[in-house]
């Protein structure tokens, strides 16, 4: 058999950083691409590379896994994840209750019209359940209950997704070993400096201490925010900050508790917000804040008061992206690319996708600009509707203090304010290519912070009220009658310890 | 509450239009149609896409009682002949291209092998439409998407003529009015600009809140009286007539897709009904009389002809808005790509769809009008580079105009497309659009444009078991397409047409 006449392909890959996501980006490549020779430059994580440091991820994390040969009991018993339904969020709209952004359908559609126009139809008329008490996973969440989701596609506890909160030591452990396995090759040493080839500046090697070079026809980036590899090609960024006012965050971890609720929490605060994570490792504690509305000292306080424990020191964060997370032959990845506060937990998700998108779209040598140009543009439109969907928390929030005022009245950018425009004028969603976030995210952001479209749309009108109220009503009872039945979290991985034993 | 809704002009797109309001808003809006039997309709045989199947179920439309009244066929894709060179043919199938599924596309493992210096069969002996195509066999598809007979799907080739009035029964049955006459003037509010009534010839004025332009190439309202202006897309698509004529089915047979045949100057459909099989000679008048286009169609055809070469003068392009203050143009009247995919059809549903989902209140919101603008001009802008691909991947030197069309500048929305296929096979990958990526691939190999590289993942399975694999998958293709029922008896079966009226 002869070999792939492929002369020009890319035999040697470094990656850059020695956290989760460079063992991470190392196990793909491997795996997908069992031609390349990686070598990881383990690093250690800086304490700014959120993509490292915030253990709640979403869904998107299981197919990862899968894709790489992982099943869920080697991230769930081996690395000590547990799992997560969802976020609530409290205190975003003064006034109203508390929401669940679940990571699952809410609702189903009944006649021709999609469940959320007449969840508004009957809203108008100023009756009805909460939007959330339409998803079992919602509910289960808040019920700290947790089950897998039934394979048959016609139950109501069939639709949902869910998330793990990752063990800060174990997981990257577990993911270096996996690496490993799948021949990825370990080169200790310290990055002394970046060389640039002269003719195409494309990177020639690392400098390593001691005087070695490490040298590759791809270099992939998974040190953190200051991009130590790309950021020695070039620096252009776009800022955020209009959008995403927070630019401090401060972490703080402490003990665990027995059984862990899969519900995340998001509390809105005068400066900022603050969250809290339950896992088996550890509660997780944070809070970001606009440096503008409190000072570091404060904020300490204050999260010390609510998590029992010592934060660390405050991370700077400068919200944006990079315009080209790919410039000739280095890519960046996670914090190198992005970098976004955690609200809604998408910082590993970024990083998961680029990995893929990586290990599908591998060039030659060369780095073609059309095919970068190709990577790039989906890693915009992918980032921006992500900004986009955490700006929207602060573009529909309603509180008094003067940092929310700011944030209502900011103008959203051109594909937010669309979205937001569209949904208010009759609850439509329009569609973007490369959204990380279902239709029925949007909504339950939307609804939940109290968008109310103006127009009932018009295909509803051949339901007859009644008849859509006595569907809904049969929807929540069947979520209602079930929850309670079901294991908590930590009864349900006893259980699965239980099956893993036999 | 009810809007009164005028619809100018019948045919094809107005009265899918007329169904679909009636069917899907009932009792929000009063439907009226004006149409004028001098004035004809351009529908010469249509060619459609899957997309049709679900248009018709939301009307509640019976499969096989349509079929018979529009003497129709079932069609599996398109065979484009003699488009990369002079004596290739290839068959663009409604379905994917191996299992379907897969993070990796099925190409890229073909590919990998070619390169490689294997011989393997052609691609389209991967894809179950194209395979049943070739051998001249129906059975609909699998509801199961885990088998290998749910790769494939299928539209109709049918008498435009007898669609029409099969909608406006359905139209009329819901309440729909339709009024026969010719509008000899349009009346507008000075203040807005908005249309408020048109008046017919016999005197009569129809009044109404939403006008829907389906007047055809003359577009009544959106050219004629709001002057939206016209973007001119003729440098890329040349062809600006056709000489349409019936024939009586020959040697081709009912076969179940279209045929797609390039000419010296142009290309030439063939579209078999039940009855008889469409033609026509797709043209640029720059390079081609209509009298010599009317002779190389009346040469090329098949069959015994039924009526004598009848032209259509045409330009590709689009109106800039298709909704402009209260009118919205569906059909014709909002633009024009020649029916090469089959698209003529579906740009009509597109903008029907987004209609029913952006209907308008009495006072119309400049949100629905913008979306509704902004998603026709995503089908078109999409369509338009799917179908200069055809001209510009050829290498065909031998006359004039396949010349131009091979060297001409092309946007650069295609160019960097048809880049990242050459390099390694690389389709852009779109989750919604009309054309996915097996349409792509179908189109660039079929067409000669061949790609370098391929994705390097493709290289993990050992060739042995990718090789086997593939054998498998070829044989049980052909497997399922051999157990099929003949595309006629199937026909014959199910939706014999009705003895012409």
């Amino acid at each position: 058999m002869t070999a792939p006449k492929n002369a020009g392909a890319i035999r040697e890959v470094v990656v850059a950083g020695g956290g989760l996501l460079g063992w991470s980006a190392a196990a793909a490549l491997r795996r997908k691409i069992p031609a390349l020779r990686v070598t990881v430059l383990p690093l250690a994580p800086p304490a700014d590379a959120l993509a490292e440091r915030i253990g709640s991820t979403l869904p998107s994390i299981i197919e990862f896994h899968r894709d790489l040969g992982m099943s869920d009991g080697d991230a769930l018993l081996r690395a000590g994840c547990s799992l997560r339904l969802g976020t609530e969020f409290d205190g975003w709209t003064g006034g109203h209750p508390s929401y669940v952004h679940a990571y699952d359908r809410y609702g189903q559609g009944i006649g021709t019209a999609s469940f959320h126009v007449h969840w508004t139809r009957q809203a108008k008329l100023g009756a009805g359940a909460p939007f959330d008490a339409y998803s079992p996973a919602a509910q289960m969440a808040r019920a700290g209950r947790f089950v897998l989701p039934d394979d048959d596609p016609a139950s109501p506890f069939a639709q949902y997704e869910f998330g793990l909160a990752l063990d800060p030591v174990r997981y990257p452990q577990m993911m270096r070993a996996y690496a490993l396995h799948l021949g990825a090759i370990e080169r200790r040493g310290g990055l002394a400096g970046v060389q640039l080839r002269g003719k195409d500046g494309f990177i020639e090697a690392l400098a390593l201490d001691e005087g070695a070079a490490l040298s590759a026809d791809l270099f992939v980036d998974c040190t953190g925010p200051r991009a130590l590899l790309r950021g020695a090609l070039d620096a252009a960024f776009e800022d955020w900050s209009t959008w995403l006012p927070c630019d401090r965050l401060l972490l703080a971890d402490s003990t665990p508790v027995a059984d862990p609720s899969p519900l995340d929490r998001a509390i809105a605060h005068a400066a900022g917000w603050r969250w809290a994570a339950q896992s088996l490792s550890r509660t997780s504690h944070g809070f970001a804040y606009a440096s503008g509305e409190i000072g570091d000292d404060k904020a300490a306080h204050i999260l010390r008061g609510f998590a029992h424990a010592d934060p660390q020191p405050p991370i700077a964060l400068r919200q944006g992206r990079r315009l080209q997370p790919w410039l000739r032959n280095c890519v960046a990845l996670g914090d190198a690319a992005t970098m976004v506060e955690p609200l809604e937990w998408t910082n590993l998700h970024l990083a998961h996708s680029a990995i893929d998108r990586l290990v599908a779209m591998m060039p030659d040598r060369d780095c073609a600009a059309v095919e970068l140009w190709d990577y790039n543009r989906q890693c915009a439109a992918e980032t921006t509707r992500v900004r986009d969907f955490l700006a929207l928390h602060y573009a529909v929030s309603h509180r008094d203090e003067p940092l929310w005022r700011r944030m209502r009245d900011m103008i959203p950018p051109d594909s937010l304010a669309h979205t937001m425009r569209l949904f208010a004028e009759r609850g439509r969603l329009p569609f973007y290519e490369d959204e990380t976030f279902t239709r029925d995210s949007w909504l339950a952001v939307l609804i939940g912070q109290g968008v109310i479209p103006r127009r009932t749309d018009p295909l509803i009108e051949s339901v007859p009220l009644a008849h859509s109220e006595q569907a809904m009503a049969a929807m929540r009872d069947g979520i209602a009658r079930f929850v309670p039945a079901l294991p908590t979290q930590a009864e349900f991985l006893r259980s699965m310890q239980r099956q893993a034993a036999r | 509450m009810t809007r009164r809704v005028v619809i100018v002009g019948g045919g094809t797109a107005g009265w899918m239009t007329a169904a679909a309001l009636a069917k899907l808003l009932p009792g929000q809006c009063a439907i009226h149609l004006v149409e004028s039997e001098a004035i004809g309709i351009v529908g010469v045989g249509e060619a459609t896409l899957p997309h049709i199947r679900s248009f018709n179920e939301r009307l509640e439309i019976d499969e096989a009682d349509f079929m018979a009244a529009t003497r129709a066929t079932f069609k599996l894709g398109i065979e484009f002949v003699n488009w990369g060179r002079i004596g290739d043919s290839y068959i663009h199938p409604f379905g994917t291209f191996g299992p379907g599924g897969g993070e990796i596309d099925f190409h890229q493992f073909w590919l990998r092998l070619r390169q490689q210096g294997m011989s393997l069969p052609e691609l389209d002996r991967f894809s179950m439409a194209c395979t049943m195509a070739r051998m001249n066999r129906f059975t609909p598809p699998s509801r199961d998407s885990r088998q290998l007979d749910s790769t494939f799907g299928y539209a109709y080739q049918f008498d435009a003529t007898l669609y029409a009035p099969y909608l406006r029964r359905i139209a009329e049955a819901m309440g729909a009015r339709r009024t026969e006459g010719r509008i000899v003037t349009v009346q507008r509010d000075g203040e807005t600009g908005d249309v408020t009534a048109v008046q017919l010839e016999s005197g009569e004025t129809i009044e109404g809140d939403l006008f829907v332009d389906c007047s055809g190439f003359v577009s009544l309202l959106l050219d004629k009286t709001l002057g939206e202006p016209f973007e001119d897309w003729s440098k890329w698509l040349l062809n600006d007539r056709a000489t349409a004529m019936p024939c009586h089915t020959g040697e081709g047979g009912v076969s179940p897709y279209t045929g797609v045949i390039a000419m010296p100057y142009g290309w030439r459909w063939r579209i078999p009904l039940q009855h008889r099989t469409g033609n026509g000679y797709v043209y640029s008048s720059q390079f081609l009389s209509d009298e010599d286009a009317a002779a190389a169609l009346v040469a090329a055809v098949e069959g015994e002809r039924i009526a004598e070469p009848r032209v259509l003068r045409f330009k590709a392009g689009r109106r800039t808005r298709s909704w402009v203050n209260n009118c919205v143009g569906i059909g014709l009247s909002s633009g024009f790509l020649e029916p090469l995919e089959s698209t003529s059809i579906y740009l009509i549903q597109a903008a029907i769809t987004a209609l029913l989902e952006l209907f308008p209140e009495k006072e119309i919101s400049p949100v629905d009008r913008d979306e509704f603008n902004r998603l026709i001009d995503v089908e078109y802008d999409r369509i338009r580079d799917f179908l200069i691909l055809h001209y510009h991947a050829t290498e065909r030197t031998d006359t004039a105009y396949w010349d131009y069309v091979r060297t001409m500048e092309i946007p650069d929305s295609l160019s960097e497309k048809l880049e990242l296929f050459r390099r390694r096979g690389r389709v852009v990958k779109y989750r919604e659009g009309v054309f996915l990526d097996a349409s792509w691939v179908a189109v660039y190999l079929g067409q000669r444009v061949i790609p370098q590289g391929h994705d390097l993942r493709a290289d993990a399975p050992s060739p042995e078991s990718l090789v086997a694999g593939m054998r498998k998958l070829a044989s049980d293709i052909y497997g399922l397409a051999d157990a099929m029922e003949d595309h006629g008896a199937y026909l014959r079966r199910y939706c014999p047409m009705k003895d012409a009226a």
